[in-house]
């Protein structure tokens, strides 16, 4: 199906970079009229961001974009909308107070006589539905529609704007089976109908099933394009992590103590099920696996933020009560949470005090907070840290992304914990600043706390962890201890590769 | 059969004006008199002030704004209308002014909502204050008496077109003439849209602040134009013409099923919400109810209507990382 012409899109040498982090270095992608073409590749290496330049999100530093044969303006979402670009999110923007036919055809209703004519807007809606092959009631509210139904509702947008390249950003992530059937339907109908689709999936056996052609990107870059008739899974794994693992992860030796917690047939309604696992004090257990895959929602659940239906948390032997951070706190157990500028901290508030956050009952008298120890507090922590700040009082959001993080750590370090849960430890932190954070991590495991490390990084959890749990889909479904690890293995269980 | 009783759900419209109807018949049953054509020409005459205030409130608070400063403009604009004879000016001199004020609030709250993205309710809570002062700096100690209303006005507010009082008939005027902007336009539809998902709608090309900014002058200039009714119905005004009536306007929207987190309700709603709210001051009235309890009331009225919007919104489907359908 794929015609030999001149692609439809081209993007070539793309770079960009965000403050010191270069994310597009030699991206490139060419689009051919009637393909469904894979963009693949890990967390972080580019793929959002180069989507995002397409969208009109971002701008791109250097390289050039050519769509539909001329040089592509880069302006905002709208631009980009105009001259032919459609995204469909996996999380799709509706409105949920309207009707379906309303929110295909929102800010340009058919009219007529100047009035919108909302019998021709209904057939129209009615009419893109048809063609996409799904039943759609267009005069249905928005509200309470399924993920798939809204992504349906947005591509009909797209249809209807006459788009020539949709780009699908994850589609399937919150889909059940049959609802991907339905999505992969849709998108061959739509490249039968001469728009590219772009399609990214970390569901290898869906794009194998699905796309013409698939491009893998890797640290930025673009690293292959080929027919998919002439690929593997294994072949695509291997290009997504070829690369070397660096020594940047000056992991220590620790010696492994006795069971401090243990995790029973862990459930939560639609988020994750039977999570079941030991660690040992001095360990550093990583949960591995693709972004959205329950992680986080697990370690959320383990520390109380969130309750858990069914199993049990044990720390030290004795059962945590559920859905209660205070007293999973006082037991010992610390979390440090994937986002710290919303979960981690308090950002117009000081250094001094934040640190010292979790602290309070123990440096007050009278219950009143003496400014001084707090003080005392998070200096004693700064300096164990390295904290590079000027002065304790100035607010936290003043420090650098990798500063930020290591108050965070202090304050949760300084309630001395048994079990420390870390999630994403090093997101959006310069690299100088991350072999620091993953020393201090090395040398608390040594020191006998144990630790667990969510992480979407892979050379992290290969380099710092003595053991990895992988989840996909809310499910624990592979174990590997440190010496058998490799990015391959990791890579195609949290993906449900099928490779020998 | 479920699908049916969605819709109807949907009809925010329905469950209020069962309750009228219910509130009515039970205040009927209980005292005759309330059935009466004077008692439901009370009602109307009685309403028309927060209706019409309410049709242009509906236009901000589907946008999931608020206007606070129409219970200032109407009170200044009704004294104006008052006063413009003893200046030496006809009345439509007084009209001209009175639709001046309403624009210049109205363009005042728009300008700085749409464009310098200030929060609503501090905006129009400011001009609420600042109208109310140049009131008082302008009116002083001085009182509108019946002599000083202007003839036409003062007709308006006497006499009734088949038994239906005049005001109440131009209020509904206005509704049919605003519901068929906001049903029928392209602007009227984006307000929706605004107040629906502020995000969604920039990113489908919707000029957003423009809307805003048209919304707020058309809520100002009716409330300015609306200082012909205040005078009309009580042939008097002063310094405190017209204040608190924002609190009552809100609430009829508010009771009527225009959400105030945006995006749903129509004026339909908000009139019959407003007409709930007079009905059920007299029903208390005429039921030999002490008439604070009236206040209370209403507060209860306010938070089951809250209550309901927030039950039928809450049942959105959960969509999960595990999939949907399990």
């Amino acid at each position: 199906m794929v015609s030999q012409q001149t692609p439809v899109l081209e993007m070539v040498n793309v770079a960009k970079a965000f403050g010191g982090v270069q994310a597009l270095n030699g991206a490139e992608l060419a689009l051919y009229s009637g393909e469904i073409h894979a963009l693949l590749g890990e967390n972080g290496a580019g793929k959002s961001t180069l989507l995002k330049a397409l969208a009109g999100v971002h701008r791109i530093d250097s390289g050039s974009i050519h769509l539909n044969g001329r040089d592509f303006e880069q302006g905002s979402t709208r631009t980009s909308r105009e001259q032919g670009v459609a995204v469909i999110y996996q999380e799709p923007n509706l409105f949920p107070d309207l009707t379906l036919a309303e929110n295909v055809f929102a800010g340009r209703q058919p009219q007529k006589a100047n009035q919108v004519d909302w019998s021709g807007m209904r057939r129209e809606a009615k009419n893109l539905f048809d063609q996409l092959g799904v039943k759609l009631d267009p005069s249905a509210f928005a509200q309470g529609l399924s993920i798939a139904d809204q992504q349906i509702v947005e591509i009909a947008k797209a249809l209807s704007t006459k788009a020539t390249v949709i780009v699908m950003d994850e589609p399937t992530a919150a889909l059940s089976s049959k609802e991907v059937d339905r999505l992969f339907k849709v998108s061959r109908n739509l490249a039968a109908q001469g728009c590219a689709v772009v399609f990214v999936s970390h569901r290898l056996d869906e794009v194998f099933a699905l796309c013409d052609r698939i491009t893998v990107m890797r640290d930025g870059a673009t690293v292959g394009t080929a027919p998919t008739a002439e690929l593997t899974e294994a072949k695509v794994i291997k290009l997504m992590v070829g690369r070397e693992i660096s020594e940047l992860y000056p992991k220590q030796p620790a010696k492994l103590g006795d069971v401090v917690l243990r995790v029973d047939n862990l459930g939560l309604a639609g988020q994750f099920a039977d999570i079941n696992f030991e660690l040992r004090s001095g360990e550093i257990l990583a949960l591995a696996g693709l972004v959205g895959a329950g992680r986080s929602e697990v370690v959320r659940a383990i520390f109380g933020i969130d309750k858990y239906d069914s199993g049990s948390v044990t720390l030290n032997g004795k059962k945590l009560k559920a859905g209660n951070p205070a007293l999973s706190m006082n037991a010992g157990i610390a979390l440090v949470p994937e986002d710290r500028r919303q979960q981690g901290l308090f950002m117009p508030t000081s250094i001094d005090k934040n640190s010292a956050v979790t602290m309070l009952k123990r440096i007050s008298r009278f219950f009143l907070v003496s400014s001084r120890s707090e003080k005392k507090l998070a200096s004693k922590w700064g300096e164990i840290l390295q904290l590079k700040y000027s002065s304790g009082s100035d607010p936290v959001d003043r420090l650098s992304g990798g500063n930020q993080q290591k108050v965070v750590l202090a304050k949760w370090l300084a309630t001395d914990p048994k079990v420390l849960i870390i999630d994403e430890p090093t997101r959006g932190i310069d690299v100088g600043t991350k072999s620091e954070v993953h020393r201090l991590i090395s040398q608390n495991a040594q020191e006998g706390m144990a630790i667990i490390m969510v992480s979407s990084e892979l050379p992290e959890v290969m380099g710092m962890a003595d053991r990895i749990l992988v989840m996909r889909e809310g499910r624990l479904v592979g174990e590997f201890s440190r010496s058998e690890a490799t990015a391959e293995k990791i890579i195609a269980v949290a993906t449900g590769a099928s490779i020998s | 059969m479920k699908q049916i009783l969605q819709r109807a759900l949907r009809v925010r419209e329905l469950p209020i004006s069962v309750f009228l109807v219910l509130v009515v018949l039970a205040t009927g049953s209980t005292n005759h008199a309330f059935f009466t054509l004077s008692s439901l020409q009370d009602v109307l005459l009685g309403v028309g002030i927060i209706a019409t205030l309410a049709v242009a409130q509906t236009l901000v608070i589907v946008m999931k704004h608020i206007d606070l400063s129409v219970g200032s403009t109407i009170g200044l604009t009704a004294y104006i209308l008052g006063a413009s004879s003893s200046w030496g000016h006809d009345i439509w001199w007084g009209l001209g002014v009175s639709l001046s004020v309403g624009l210049i609030v109205g363009a005042l709250n728009g300008f700085m909502v749409a464009y310098l993205k200030l929060p609503s309710l501090v905006v129009t809570l400011a001009t609420l204050y600042i109208v109310r002062g140049v009131f008082n700096e302008i009116a002083g100690g001085d009182t509108i008496t019946e002599d000083r209303v202007p003839r036409a006005i003062n007709f308006l507010g006497l006499n009734r077109f088949y038994g239906i009082p005049l005001i109440f008939l131009i209020a509904i005027a206005l509704m049919l003439l605003v519901g068929f902007v906001m049903r029928r336009l392209r602007a009227g539809r984006d307000l929706y849209a605004i107040g629906s998902n502020l995000q969604a709608a920039e990113l489908a090309g919707i000029p957003v602040a423009r809307r805003i900014f048209g919304a707020f002058l058309a809520t100002g200039a009716i409330s300015g134009l609306a200082g012909v009714l205040l005078l009309a119905r009580f042939n008097a005004a002063d310094a405190n013409s017209g204040a608190g009536l924002e609190l009552n306007v809100v609430a009829a929207c508010v009771v009527g099923g225009v959400a105030i987190a945006g995006g749903v309700g129509t004026v339909y709603g908000a009139v019959i919400g407003a007409v709930l709210l007079q009905t059920i001051t007299l029903a208390l009235g005429a039921l030999g109810v002490a008439q604070f309890w009236q206040l209370t009331v209403n507060g209860i009225l306010l938070i089951s209507a809250i209550s309901l919007d927030r039950y039928l919104s809450s049942r959105v489907k959960a969509t999960t990382i595990m999939g949907s359908s399990k």
